[in-house]
C-alpha cells in the first residue's frame, strides 16, 4: 500500500497532494498541463525531493529522509524511454536483475514471457540506440517489469505513439498488473488514455491540489470545476 | 550560390594550408640530418624517458582526476565554479613560473621538499620531479575535459539505472563511464599532448632525466638544426597521431 503526502513549493503554487493507493489498484492522475502531476510521481520515485510530507510504500519509508533511488522498490517510466544506448535490447531488459536472480528458471521464463508478449524477439540483440521510438517504449516497459516492482509509476509513457500501439501497451500493462499484482499510478493529460489504463479511480489536480477524486463516470457526470469539464469535453 | 560556396571552400582551404605550412620545415634545406652516436644515444634515451614517465603521469592523472571530475560533475553550479577556477590555475600559469614554483615548493628549499629528501625522494632533476611536473601540467586539462564528458551523459539515464536497483558506484561503472569514455579519451589525449610537449616547466624542475623537448633544446644548442630534425620527427610521431585519431573519432561519433 502506498501512503503519501507530497508538499512542494512550485513557482506559482504550492503542491499539496495526499495519496493512498491500495495494493493492486490503478489510479489515474488527471489534470491540465503544469498542475503538478508529474512532480507528484517524481517525488514518489525520488527523482525530486518534496519540501515536506512523507512517502511510505508497504511500510517502507521512502521520505523523509529520502531513501536512495536504488533501494526504492518501484518502476518509473516516462515518455523518454531512457534506454542505455551502449547496450543491446536484451542487456537493457536484464539491466536491473542480479546475475544470481537472472540464472533462476522462474526469472528466465518471466523474461521470455515479456519478450514474447511485447514482440521483442526480433530486436533482442539489436543495439538500443538503433530501434524506433515505439520499440524503445516496449523495451522500457519490459525493463521496468522485469524486476516485478510492487508499484509502477507512469508519467505519460505513451505520448507521441500511434493509437494502435498505445492500446496494445495499455492492454499489456493491465494484463501484467493482474498477473504480478502491482499498484499503478499513471499521469496523462489525455482522459481517454487514463480511463482505459485506470478505469476504476481517477484523481484530478488543479494548481497543485486535488479538486476531485472518484470513478470516471462520476467525473464525467459532475465535474468539480469548469476547467475539468472542459478537459473532459469532446473536441 | 554555388560560386559563393566554392569561394568559402577555397578560403577555408587556404586557411588549412596556412595552419599546416610549418610542417614544410621538415623539408627545409639545412644540410644532412645528424644522427651519429653523439646525437642518437641521448635522443633515444629522451624518447624512452618521455614515453615512460609521461605514461606514469597519465596513469596518476586518470587515477586521481577521474573521481575528482565525477565529484565536480555532480556539484551545485556555485561549487563547480570554484573547482573550475582552481583547475584553471595550473593551465593559465606561465610554464616557466609553474616550474619555478614546483621547484621551490617540492625541492629541498621547502619544508615538504626537505622531508621528501630525507625519505630519499628527490624532487628536482629526478624521474619523480619529471612525473610531478607533468601531473601538474596535465591535470587541469584532463579534469576539465572529464567533467564535460560526464556532463554529456543524460542525468535521466543515471537516475533510471539507480531506480533499476544499481548503487551509485555501479551506476558510474555501468552507465556513466561507458557513455563518457570517448570524452574521457579526448580529455586524456589533450593532457598527454600538453604533458609530453611541456618544456618551460620541465626544464626547471627536471633538466635530467631529459625528455624529448629538453633534449631537442640541448641538441639545438649543442649541434644546431641538423641534430634536431631526426628527434623532431620522432617527437611529432609520438606526440601527435594518438590524440589526433581520438579527436577525429570523437568528432565522427558526435556527427554520426
Amino acid at each position: 500500500m502506498l501512503k503519501a503526502h507530497i508538499i512542494k513549493k512550485r513557482r506559482d503554487f504550492k503542491l499539496d497532494v495526499p495519496l493512498e493507493i491500495e495494493p493492486g489498484s490503478a489510479v489515474g492522475l488527471f489534470g491540465a498541463s503544469g498542475v503538478g502531476k508529474s512532480t507528484v510521481l517524481a517525488c514518489i520515485a525520488g527523482i525530486e525531493e518534496p519540501d515536506d510530507g512523507f512517502v511510505q510504500l508497504n511500510g517502507l519509508q521512502l521520505f523523509p529522509p529520502p531513501l536512495p533511488l536504488h533501494r526504492r522498490p518501484l518502476g518509473y517510466m516516462t515518455q523518454e524511454p531512457g534506454l542505455f544506448p551502449h547496450l543491446s535490447v536484451s542487456e537493457n531488459i536484464h539491466f536491473g536483475i542480479s546475475k544470481s536472480l537472472a540464472a533462476t528458471t522462474e526469472q528466465q521464463q518471466w523474461i521470455e514471457t515479456l519478450r514474447d508478449r511485447l514482440q521483442l524477439a526480433p530486436l533482442w540483440h539489436a543495439p538500443a540506440s538503433l530501434i524506433s521510438g515505439g520499440q524503445a517504449r516496449r523495451v522500457a516497459l519490459a525493463r521496468m517489469l522485469a524486476r516485478k516492482p510492487p508499484l509502477v509509476l507512469l508519467d505519460e509513457p505513451f505520448a507521441g505513439l500511434d493509437r494502435q500501439l498505445v492500446r496494445e501497451l495499455i492492454d499489456d500493462l493491465i494484463f501484467w498488473s493482474r498477473q504480478i499484482g502491482f499498484s499503478m499510478i499513471a499521469v496523462d493529460h489525455q482522459a481517454e488514455v487514463l480511463k482505459r489504463l485506470c478505469p476504476q479511480q481517477a484523481i484530478v489536480l488543479e494548481q497543485g491540489r486535488i479538486v476531485q477524486s472518484g470513478t470516471w463516470t462520476e467525473l464525467y457526470k459532475s465535474p468539480a470545476t469548469p476547467l475539468l469539464g472542459s478537459l473532459l469535453a469532446p473536441l | 550560390m554555388i560560386h559563393r560556396r566554392w569561394s568559402a571552400r577555397a578560403g577555408a582551404a587556404l586557411f588549412a594550408l596556412a595552419l599546416l605550412y610549418p610542417f614544410t620545415a621538415l623539408l627545409a634545406r639545412i644540410g644532412s640530418w645528424q644522427w651519429d652516436a653523439d646525437v642518437r644515444g641521448p635522443a633515444l634515451a629522451s624518447v624512452r624517458v618521455s614515453l615512460l614517465l609521461t605514461s606514469i603521469a597519465m596513469l596518476m592523472i586518470v587515477a586521481v582526476g577521474t573521481p575528482v571530475a565525477a565529484y565536480i560533475a555532480r556539484c551545485s553550479t556555485r561549487e563547480r565554479l570554484w573547482w573550475q577556477a582552481i583547475l584553471l590555475v595550473p593551465i593559465l600559469l606561465p610554464p616557466l613560473a609553474l616550474g619555478i614554483l614546483l621547484t621551490l615548493a617540492f625541492g629541498p628549499y621547502g619544508s615538504l621538499g626537505a622531508m621528501l629528501e630525507q625519505l630519499g625522494l628527490h624532487m628536482t632533476n629526478s624521474p619523480a620531479a619529471f612525473i610531478l611536473t607533468q601531473v601538474y601540467v596535465g591535470m587541469g586539462y584532463y579534469v576539465l575535459g572529464a567533467v564535460a564528458a560526464f556532463d554529456s551523459v543524460p542525468a535521466i539515464l543515471q537516475k533510471q539505472a539507480a531506480l533499476l536497483g544499481l548503487p551509485p558506484l555501479q551506476v558510474f561503472l555501468r552507465v556513466t563511464l561507458p557513455l563518457s569514455r570517448l570524452g574521457l579519451a579526448v580529455a586524456l589525449s589533450i593532457a598527454w599532448v600538453r604533458a609530453i610537449g611541456e618544456f618551460g616547466a620541465v626544464v626547471v624542475t627536471a633538466y635530467y632525466p631529459s625528455g624529448m623537448p629538453v633534449q631537442l633544446w640541448v641538441n639545438l644548442q649543442s649541434f644546431g638544426l641538423p641534430a634536431v630534425m631526426p628527434l623532431l620527427v620522432v617527437f611529432l610521431a609520438v606526440a601527435l597521431p594518438l590524440p589526433w585519431l581520438v579527436h577525429v573519432l570523437a568528432q565522427r561519433k558526435r556527427h554520426a
